[in-house]
């Protein structure tokens, strides 16, 4: 082999090599292999890091809001969603997300969740009755919202709300300490899917309730809260003081 | 070629080193030491020129600042042709290195190669070890990502754990109190000029003892080592021996081949590793992972109990390499086969299933408590059918206090607490309370950190933590 061969055969081989280098399966992509969060823009991704925990996987299942459910869908808009998921809830456990809000995610990126969830709904509004507005008219009366309650509520949550046969108490003072009334109205609207909580259409088959109705059952639920909620804890208090006697 | 062969002499008649080699390559081995056995050793020297070439490349590229560490390494992997490919030839090269290395030891042990007169060469070889590992973690800070990051925050911690000095030390480390830009320029002078040059020094003592002490004789059960008989018996079996060229060369050689074949592989599909994202300290949502051979460490960390740890890490290292550098001054002597050497066999399968299993735990289960990603995921829909109001706002609470960052539930969480599903078995809402209210054990208290609704929904829900139909924890003293 001639030394001018030779040359020539590492030349072709180093060729071939930057050639074939182009798609070796190693070689990386042109995205960096971990992102700067605040470029993630995959709803998929933002979702499940930020909201699933309490939405559950896709809107549903969650311990909170079902996000995915139709009915939800068709109630609040897309400012609403955008107006919470950037501020969060005062006084509950929805945090704010937004970071002139104190939280970790850019405008883009609440887009991009508000857009996600939004098509969650396919496009297609569910058939039938419209249902009430997001934001209630007025403030509501308390009294009327007391009889409203006894027609459509308490055969599942019992006369006076402590819980009855077909749901748990909804007047506990910790509880209503822990949601908005904005997200009674949404719990009174959408029911709990997944947990046989009917919507504003079924809690009396047959028989939806009024713009008003709803209005008024919240406001019935706000009047219960209690000033001290969750105090004091009822098992620490010292059971029998003194000592035996 | 004649012209070759010419300017070889002309060369040789100066420098005088052809006969050195030529006595080197023709030295006469033991027939049994031309074994597929003792190709582990040239391997890892060959795996180590590779490093020395690959390493001078990237240092022409690699810019050794805080800043720029990281798009530099962005530069290598995108803009030039097969800058990629060159750190993972470095990056495989290095875990090939470290497990050839770690290899060899092992075979060298069993075959009581560190036996007179060979002690030193073990403890050279044992500082190689040292020296290769210093390389590999030098090599990741290099990386300067967040896993660079994990793994200098956990070497500062042990190393600041020292009782007195601790603090001057991690100083010395990191170049000032936290991680910065002085902490990659003694990182860099670590990994380009001190130990390698170390190392360099320390291979050619190793390889000179190599040749100048013979290599190894095949153990054979029953043929006693002892000082005074060794040397004679030696020479006896290098008398009937053969030449190391080309005789024992060609599995080297081809071994070695197979090897550099192997890590071109590996870096041609699996590409290089990192780097990961960028190291910024207000980045909280990172997830880091220390490279492969340091993952049994963390979980070490994550399962020993918290007053073990300092102890365990400060004498741990020193008593490890103290036990290594003893091996051949406590057995200098005696049986070489492995056959009749039950507790080194022994030793060495405990180490390894110790270590291996630590770092399958470490791979495989959630260990961070910082992570986030846990309470990411949802809590089970079967953790909630059947609860009340009061009780699922208790698992929102669960859930926006991160619990589970160190507890789990339905199989997903951190280890560092005990999972809870059956909670409520265990503990009476008393205990609950004062659980999440007055924290211990290792468990913040979240007293401060919860309105008493937010206590009072959370206990909620912490008492429905059971299987259906068994009965909660009951307080013993009530009736
Ligand atoms: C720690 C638990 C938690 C997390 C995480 C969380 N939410 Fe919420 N979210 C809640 C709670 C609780 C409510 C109900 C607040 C109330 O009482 O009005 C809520 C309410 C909402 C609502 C309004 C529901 C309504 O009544 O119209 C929207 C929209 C929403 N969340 C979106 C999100 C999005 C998007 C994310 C992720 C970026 C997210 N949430 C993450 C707990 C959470
Ligand atoms: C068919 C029975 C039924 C009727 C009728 C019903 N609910 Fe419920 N409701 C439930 C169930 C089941 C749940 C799930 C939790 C539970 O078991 O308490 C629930 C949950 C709730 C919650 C808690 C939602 C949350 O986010 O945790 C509220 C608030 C509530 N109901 C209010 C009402 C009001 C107000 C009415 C009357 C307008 C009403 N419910 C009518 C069955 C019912
Ligand atoms: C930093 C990690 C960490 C976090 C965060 C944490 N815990 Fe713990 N938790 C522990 C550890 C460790 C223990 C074991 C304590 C012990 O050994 O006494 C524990 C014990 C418990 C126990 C007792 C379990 C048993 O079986 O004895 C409960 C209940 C508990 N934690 C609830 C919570 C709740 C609720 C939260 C969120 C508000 C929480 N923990 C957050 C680490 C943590």
């Amino acid at each position: 082999m001639s030394g001018g061969d030779l040359w020539s055969r590492i030349a072709a081989v180093a060729g071939a090599l930057a050639l074939v280098s182009c798609d070796l399966p190693g070689r990386p992509g042109p995205e960096p292999e971990v992102l700067r969060p605040e470029q993630v823009l995959d709803f998929a991704t933002l979702y499940s890091q930020n909201c699933a925990g309490c939405h559950g996987e896709e809107g549903r299942g969650g311990a909170a809001v079902s996000l995915a459910d139709p009915v939800y869908l068709a109630y609040a808009d897309d400012a609403a969603v955008r107006r919470v998921t950037a501020n969060g809830v005062a006084h509950t456990l929805m945090p704010a997300f937004a970071r002139s809000a104190g939280g970790m995610l850019t405008d883009k990126q609440i887009d991009v969740l508000v857009r996600g969830i939004r098509a969650w709904a396919g496009g297609s509004a569910p058939g039938g009755l419209k249902p009430p507005a997001y934001t209630a008219a007025g403030p509501g009366d308390a009294a009327r919202g007391a009889a409203a309650y006894q027609t459509f509520c308490a055969r599942c949550h019992g006369p006076d709300g402590k819980g009855g046969s077909g749901g748990h108490s909804i007047v506990d003072g910790s509880f209503l300490a822990l949601i908005s009334d904005q997200g009674l109205r949404t719990a009174v609207v959408t029911g709990v899917p997944g947990l046989d909580a009917p919507d504003w259409r079924n809690d009396v088959p047959g028989r939806p309730m009024t713009e008003e109705e709803v209005t008024d059952v919240v406001a019935w639920l706000a009047s219960q809260r209690t000033q001290f909620p969750g105090r004091p804890y009822p098992s620490l208090q010292p059971k029998n003081q003194g000592g035996t006697q | 070629m004649r012209l070759l062969k010419a300017l070889g002499a002309w060369l040789d008649f100066r420098l005088r080193l052809g006969e050195g080699i030529r006595e080197a390559a023709t030295h006469p081995i033991p027939k049994s030491s031309a074994s597929w056995w003792y190709v582990f050793g040239s391997a890892a020297l060959t795996v180590f020129g590779i490093q020395v070439v690959t390493g001078i490349l990237l240092a022409i590229v690699y810019v050794p600042s805080a800043a720029q560490a990281w798009s530099s390494l962005q530069v290598l992997n995108h803009d030039l042709t097969l800058g990629w490919f060159l750190r993972a030839m470095h990056g495989w090269a290095s875990n090939f290195m470290v497990a050839l290395v770690l290899i060899h030891m092992i075979q060298v042990f069993l075959f009581g190669a560190y036996k007179f007169p060979r002690e030193l060469t073990w403890i050279v070889g044992v500082f190689l070890l040292l020296m290769t590992l210093g390389m590999a973690f030098t090599g990741q800070v290099l990386r300067f990502d967040q896993d660079a990051y994990w793994g200098l925050g956990i070497g500062a911690s042990i190393t600041g754990r020292v009782p007195v000095i601790g603090g001057a030390l991690v100083h010395l480390l990191l170049g000032g109190p936290i991680i910065g830009g002085d902490t990659l320029s003694r990182f860099f002078a670590l990994h380009v000029f001190i130990i390698p040059g170390l190392l360099i020094g320390f291979v050619g003592l190793h390889l000179l003892m190599v040749l100048k002490l013979g290599i190894n004789e095949w153990p054979m059960p029953g043929r006693i080592v002892r000082r005074e008989t060794y040397l004679k018996e030696y020479e006896q079996l290098t008398h009937e021996g053969v030449p190391f060229v080309p005789d024992a060369i060609w599995k080297d050689l081809v071994f070695g081949a197979a090897i550099v074949a192997a890590i071109g592989v590996c870096a041609a599909v699996f590409g290089p590793f990192g780097p990961k994202g960028q190291p910024d300290p207000t980045i909280i949502q990172a997830s880091p992972r220390p490279d492969f051979f340091f993952l049994w460490l963390f979980s070490l960390l994550s399962l020993l109990p918290p007053q073990m740890e300092t102890p365990v890490l400060l004498l741990m290292p020193p008593v490890a390499i103290l036990i290594l550098l003893l091996v051949p001054v406590l057995s200098g002597e005696g049986e070489k086969h492995w056959k009749k050497r039950p507790v080194a066999v022994l030793t060495v399968l405990v180490v390894a299933v110790a270590l291996g299993s630590f770092t399958h735990l470490a791979s495989t289960t959630p260990w961070s408590p910082e992570m986030d990603a846990w309470s990411g995921a949802p809590v089970p829909i079967s953790e909630l059918k059947g609860r009340s109001a009061l009780e699922r706002r208790g698992a929102l609470v669960f859930q926006a206090k991160q619990c589970r960052n160190c507890h789990r539930l339905g199989r997903e969480g951190g280890m560092r607490g005990p999972a809870l599903d059956e909670v409520a078995l265990r503990l009476t809402s008393d205990q609950l309370i004062r659980q999440v209210l007055q924290g211990g054990g290792n468990m913040p208290a979240y007293g401060k950190n919860l309105s008493p609704a937010e206590t009072t929904a959370l206990v909620a829900y912490l008492e429905t933590l059971k299987p259906a139909g068994r009965a909660p924890a009951h307080d013993a003293s009530q009736p």
